[in-house]
C-alpha cells in the first residue's frame, strides 16, 4: 500500500523535475541540463507572472471566504428565513464545471453587450462592467472557489462552544460586539484555513485563467504552462515542466501552512466538544433584507450562470437580442443525441467518475485505516506521502504525468488509464479527509468488544468498522465522482481523442465556437452531477450527504 | 431490361465514384472499419462529408478538431511517445512539412491529384484542397456598411482601439505566418509599420481564429480578423456578417497529409481519395470554402472578386522568432 502510495505521489513529481532539467523535448533522448532554469529565472516575465499568480490567488481566496464567511453567518447563526435552502444551494455550485461558469460571467460583463453591461446601459446609460481584467479574473474564480470555504466556516460555526458568546453577552455585550470579539476570533483559524486552501486552487486552477486570461492579457504560472505545453508551436515540455516545478514549489509553501492551520482548527474542535446548539441571532426586522443579500450571493454563485448556459443552449446561435431569443430551438440538444463525439466523452468521463471514484476511496479507505486505528511501523510516513497531491497543482502534475508516462513499459499514455491515474492522484487527499474524519470517531472500544467476544481482525472489518466507515465512504465518494466528472485542468494536458473526457470537450467546443452545443453538455453534466448526488443519498450513510 | 440498366447505372456511378479515382482497396479499408483523422476543417463542414464518405465507403471517420497549432502539438507528442493514433491529418503546409521532416508524415501521391492545376499542387505535399481567407469581418446587426473600416488603414483609426479582435500572433501559428505575410500585401517597410501600429491599438486576442469569429457572431467584439467562410458558415444560422472589401487579401494553403504508419492505411488512401474528389470540393464550396477549382466560389456576395496571395512559409524557427517578435508588440 505504502508502495503504491510513494510511486503515485512521488513518480511524477520526480518527473516533473526530471523534465525540467532535460535538454531534449517530451520521448526524445537528451542530457541534463540547467538551461531551463536560467531561461525562465532571467526572463522578467517569470516575476511578472508570479506576481499576478500571487495577486490573483491572494485576491480570488479573499473574496470567497468574505463571500463564504457571509452566507455561513447567515445560514448557521442567525434567524434568517430559507436557511436550509440558502445553505443547500452554496454546496451546488461544486458541481457545476467551473469552466462553463468563466464563460457565463463572460457572456454577462464583457464590456460591449455583456447582458448585465446591456441592461445597466438601457436603464442608466453605462456600462460599467469589464471582465477582462484581473478583477473580473478574481471575481469569477471567487464565485467559484466561495462553496468550499463556505463548507470550512460553517462547520467551524455550527461546532462552536456557544458558553464564550453567552458570556459576553451575559456581561453587557452588543450582537456586534460578541460577533467581532468572540464569534470571528474563535473561527479565525477555519478562516485562515479556508483561505490558504483557496489560495492554493486559485494558483493550480486553468478553468477560469483559460477563458478570461489571454483577452485580458493576463499571463499567470497555469497559462504560461499550458502555452508552453500545448499552445503554441514548437511545445516546448521543458520550459512547461520548469514552471510547473516553480508553481508546485508556491503551492507545497501554502499546503504547510494549511496544514498547520487545520491542525489548529481540530485543536479547537476538541476543546469545543459537542451537543452544543449555539445561539441564533435574532435579526428582526433585517431578517428578509439579510436574507436577500445571501440570495443575491447564491445569485452569483449558481442561477446566473446556469440560466445564461440554459438560454445558450437553445439559442441558434449566441447574441445578446431579443430577435435571436425568439427563434429559441432545442436543435442543439438534439444534434447532441447524433453526435458520437459526445456519446463517447459522456462514456469515458461517467466510467472516470464510477470506477475512478470507486478506487480512490477505496484506497483511500484503506489508508485512512492503515494511518488512523492501526499502529504499523510508517503509518506516519504513509500520512505525509497521502498528502502531497494537496500541493500538486493540477497542471504540474499533468506536465509530470506526461514525462513520467510517456515511455512507462506499461503503454497508459494515449489512454484513458493515464486519465484515471492522474485523478485519483490528485484527488487522494479529497477521499482521505472525508473517511479519516469518520474513522476517527469510531471508539477502539468497539473493536475491542469485538474481539473480545470472539471475532477476528476480518469480522471485525466487515461487522464493525466498515459500516460505521461508510457514511464517510459514500460522501468521499460523491465528493470524488462530481470531481471527476468536470475534471478539466489535468485532462485538457493528457487526454488523446480516443479517450476524451467532457472537461476538454467542452473547451474544444468553446475554441470552435460551438456554444450551443458546449451548453448543452454544460446543463446535461450538471443534471448528471445532481442525479449523482441524489442517488447517492438514497443509498446507507446518506444523513452525511450533500 | 429495366433491372439491366439499374445495374448499368448502379456500375457507371461506382465508375464515377470510385475506381479508377480510387486506387484504395474499398474492401480492405471496410475491414479496417474507420480513418482518423485530426484536423483544422470545421467539425461542421466535417459532419457532411463524413457522411457522404461513409454512405460510399462503408467506412467511418474517427475526427479530432482543433487548431492547426494544436493538431501538430498532439500529432508530434504522440510520435515522440511511440504512439501514431492518427491516419490522416487537415493541416497548413509549413507544419506538415516540419512534420514531414522528423517522419511523422509519409507520402501518398492520389490519382485525384490530376484533378488540380499545378499551380496548388506543392512538391512535398501535394495539393491544396483549400485556401482559407483572412479577411475582415463584421457582424452588420452591430456595425452598418457605412461605418465599416474600407482598408486594413482605416482599422488603425483610433476609434477601433481595443475593439477588434484577432487570433493570439504569439501562439497561433496561422496567426504568426498571416502576420509575416503582410510584405507580400504592402511592402516590408509600410507592413513593419502597419503591425507595430495594430499591437498599439490592443486588438481583442484569442487563441485562434474560430474564437475570434465567434466574438464577432456574438456582438461581443464585432470586428475583426477571421476567415471568410464565416460569413457562409454562421449565415445558414441566420447572422448578417459582411466583409471589408480591401484589394488585396492573403489566404493559407490546406493540405492533407497521411501518418508515416496509419493505424488505418487503406481507410486512409481511400478517405484521401474522396477527400480530394469533385464532390468533396462541392461540399467545400458550398459551406463557404474557397476550393482550387475553376468557376467554383464559395457562396457568398462578391466572392468571385476576391484577390489573395498565399501566406509566406515559415520553419521552426521562423514561427519563434515571429513569435517573439509578435510578443514585444501585442504585449507591451
Amino acid at each position: 500500500m505504502g508502495a503504491g502510495l510513494a510511486f503515485l505521489s512521488l513518480y511524477p513529481s520526480f518527473f516533473l523535475f526530471y523534465g525540467s532539467v532535460r535538454s531534449t523535448p517530451l520521448g526524445v533522448p537528451g542530457n541534463f541540463t540547467g538551461a531551463n532554469y536560467v531561461q525562465v529565472y532571467t526572463d522578467p516575465e517569470t516575476y511578472r507572472l508570479i506576481a499576478n499568480t500571487l495577486l490573483f490567488a491572494a485576491g480570488a481566496s479573499g473574496l470567497s471566504v468574505v463571500l463564504a464567511l457571509v452566507l455561513a453567518w447567515i445560514t448557521v447563526r442567525t434567524n434568517a428565513p430559507f436557511r436550509g435552502f440558502l445553505e443547500l444551494t452554496a454546496v451546488v455550485p461544486s458541481i457545476m464545471p467551473s469552466l462553463l461558469v468563466a464563460i457565463s460571467w463572460v457572456l454577462l460583463l464583457n464590456p460591449s453587450n455583456g447582458v448585465l453591461n446591456e441592461l445597466t446601459r438601457a436603464s442608466l446609460g453605462i456600462a460599467p462592467f469589464n471582465i477582462y481584467g484581473l478583477s473580473g479574473l478574481i471575481f469569477v474564480e471567487a464565485l467559484v472557489l466561495t462553496p468550499l470555504a463556505f463548507l470550512i466556516i460553517a462547520a467551524a460555526l455550527r461546532g462552536m462552544d456557544p458558553a464564550l458568546e453567552e458570556s459576553a453577552r451575559t456581561l453587557g455585550s452588543s450582537e456586534a460586539g460578541v460577533a467581532l470579539r468572540i464569534t470571528f476570533p474563535l473561527i479565525r483559524p477555519a478562516i485562515l484555513a479556508a483561505g490558504t486552501l483557496n489560495f492554493v486552487r486559485a494558483a493550480e486552477t486553468f478553468d477560469t485563467p483559460a477563458i478570461i486570461a489571454l483577452p485580458a492579457r493576463i499571463e499567470l504560472f497555469t497559462t504560461k504552462i499550458f502555452r508552453e505545453a500545448i499552445g503554441s508551436f514548437p511545445a516546448n515540455h521543458n520550459l512547461a515542466a520548469t514552471y510547473g516545478v516553480g508553481l508546485l514549489a508556491l503551492t507545497l509553501f501554502f499546503v504547510y501552512l494549511y496544514r498547520r492551520l487545520t491542525s489548529q482548527v481540530e485543536r479547537y474542535a476538541t476543546v469545543t466538544g459537542k451537543g452544543f446548539r449555539p445561539h441564533l441571532i435574532d435579526l428582526r426586522g433585517w431578517r428578509y433584507p439579510i436574507a436577500g443579500g445571501a440570495f443575491l450571493i447564491l445569485v452569483m454563485m449558481v442561477i446566473l450562470p446556469f440560466l445564461t448556459l440554459l438560454l445558450v443552449s437553445i439559442m441558434p446561435y449566441y447574441q445578446p437580442s431579443w430577435h435571436i431569443l425568439q427563434n429559441a430551438t432545442l436543435r442543439h440538444y438534439v444534434n447532441l443525441l447524433h453526435d458520437d463525439r459526445i456519446y463517447r466523452a459522456f462514456q469515458n468521463s461517467l466510467f472516470l467518475a464510477l470506477a475512478g471514484a470507486t478506487v480512490c476511496i477505496l484506497f483511500a479507505a484503506v489508508i485512512s485505516y492503515l494511518t488512523v486505528k492501526t499502529k504499523i511501523w510508517g503509518r506516519g510516513l504513509l500520512e505525509s506521502l497521502a498528502f502531497i497531491p494537496w500541493a500538486f497543482p493540477g497542471t504540474a502534475l499533468a506536465i509530470g504525468i506526461l514525462w513520467a508516462y510517456i515511455n512507462f513499459p506499461i503503454p497508459i499514455y494515449a489512454t484513458v488509464w493515464i486519465l484515471m491515474v492522474a485523478y485519483i492522484t490528485r484527488f487522494l487527499p479529497y477521499g482521505l479527509r472525508s473517511v479519516s474524519s469518520t474513522i476517527i470517531q469510531i471508539h477502539a472500544d468497539l473493536e475491542e468488544a469485538s474481539a473480545t467476544c470472539g471475532a477476528g481482525l476480518l469480522a471485525t472489518l466487515r461487522r464493525i468498522m466498515i459500516p460505521l466507515m461508510r457514511p464517510g465512504i459514500v460522501a468521499g465518494w460523491i465528493i470524488l465522482a462530481t470531481f471527476f466528472i468536470r475534471e478539466f485542468s489535468c485532462s485538457i494536458f493528457l487526454y488523446s481523442p480516443g479517450a476524451e473526457p467532457l472537461g476538454p470537450l467542452l473547451y474544444f467546443y468553446y475554441q470552435e465556437g460551438a456554444f450551443g452545443a458546449m451548453a448543452g453538455v454544460g446543463v446535461l453534466i450538471t443534471l448528471v452531477s445532481v442525479l449523482l448526488i441524489l442517488g447517492a443519498r438514497a443509498l446507507p450513510g446518506r444523513e452525511v450527504v450533500g | 431490361m429495366k433491372r439491366m440498366a439499374c445495374v448499368g447505372l448502379g456500375l457507371l456511378f461506382a465508375f464515377a465514384v470510385f475506381p479508377p479515382l480510387y486506387s484504395a482497396e474499398i474492401a480492405d479499408a471496410k475491414k479496417e472499419g474507420k480513418v482518423v483523422i485530426y484536423g483544422s476543417l470545421e467539425t461542421g463542414t466535417m459532419n457532411i462529408i463524413r457522411k457522404a464518405f461513409k454512405e460510399k465507403s462503408g467506412v467511418d471517420i474517427e475526427y479530432w478538431w482543433s487548431s492547426s497549432t494544436k493538431v501538430t502539438d498532439r500529432i508530434t507528442t504522440e510520435f515522440r511517445a511511440g504512439k501514431q493514433l492518427f491516419d490522416v491529418t487537415l493541416n497548413h503546409r509549413p507544419l506538415l512539412k516540419i512534420m514531414k521532416k522528423e517522419g511523422i508524415i509519409g507520402t501518398y501521391e492520389s490519382p485525384a491529384f490530376k484533378f488540380f492545376p499545378p499551380e496548388v499542387i506543392d512538391r512535398e505535399v501535394g495539393p491544396a484542397y483549400r485556401n482559407v481567407i483572412i479577411g475582415i469581418l463584421y457582424n452588420e446587426a452591430y456595425i452598418k456598411p457605412d461605418q465599416a473600416p474600407k482598408s486594413y488603414e482605416d482599422l488603425l483609426d483610433p476609434k477601433w482601439k481595443g475593439k477588434f479582435v484577432m487570433a493570439d500572433p504569439t501562439t497561433h501559428t496561422t496567426t504568426t505566418q498571416w502576420l509575416a505575410s503582410f510584405p507580400k500585401l504592402m511592402g516590408k517597410e509600410k507592413a513593419d509599420r502597419y503591425i507595430k501600429a495594430l499591437g498599439a491599438q490592443r486588438p481583442v486576442l484569442v487563441d485562434s481564429i474560430t474564437p475570434a469569429s465567434q466574438k464577432i457572431l456574438s456582438g461581443e467584439v464585432p470586428i475583426g480578423f477571421t476567415f471568410t467562410k464565416y460569413i457562409v458558415i454562421y449565415g445558414k444560422e441566420g447572422a448578417k456578417l459582411d466583409y471589408v472589401r480591401v484589394d488585396k487579401m492573403l489566404g493559407d494553403g490546406q493540405y492533407f497529409g497521411i501518418s508515416s504508419k496509419p493505424p488505418h492505411p487503406n481507410a486512409a488512401r481511400l478517405f484521401i481519395d474522396y477527400f480530394l474528389s469533385e464532390e468533396s470540393m462541392k461540399i467545400l464550396a458550398e459551406v463557404g470554402e474557397t476550393v482550387p477549382r475553376k468557376g467554383v466560389f464559395p457562396a457568398f456576395k462578391d466572392a468571385d472578386k476576391i484577390k489573395y496571395v498565399e501566406f509566406d512559409e515559415l520553419d521552426s524557427k521562423g514561427f519563434a522568432e515571429k513569435s517573439q517578435e509578435y510578443r514585444k508588440i501585442f504585449f507591451q
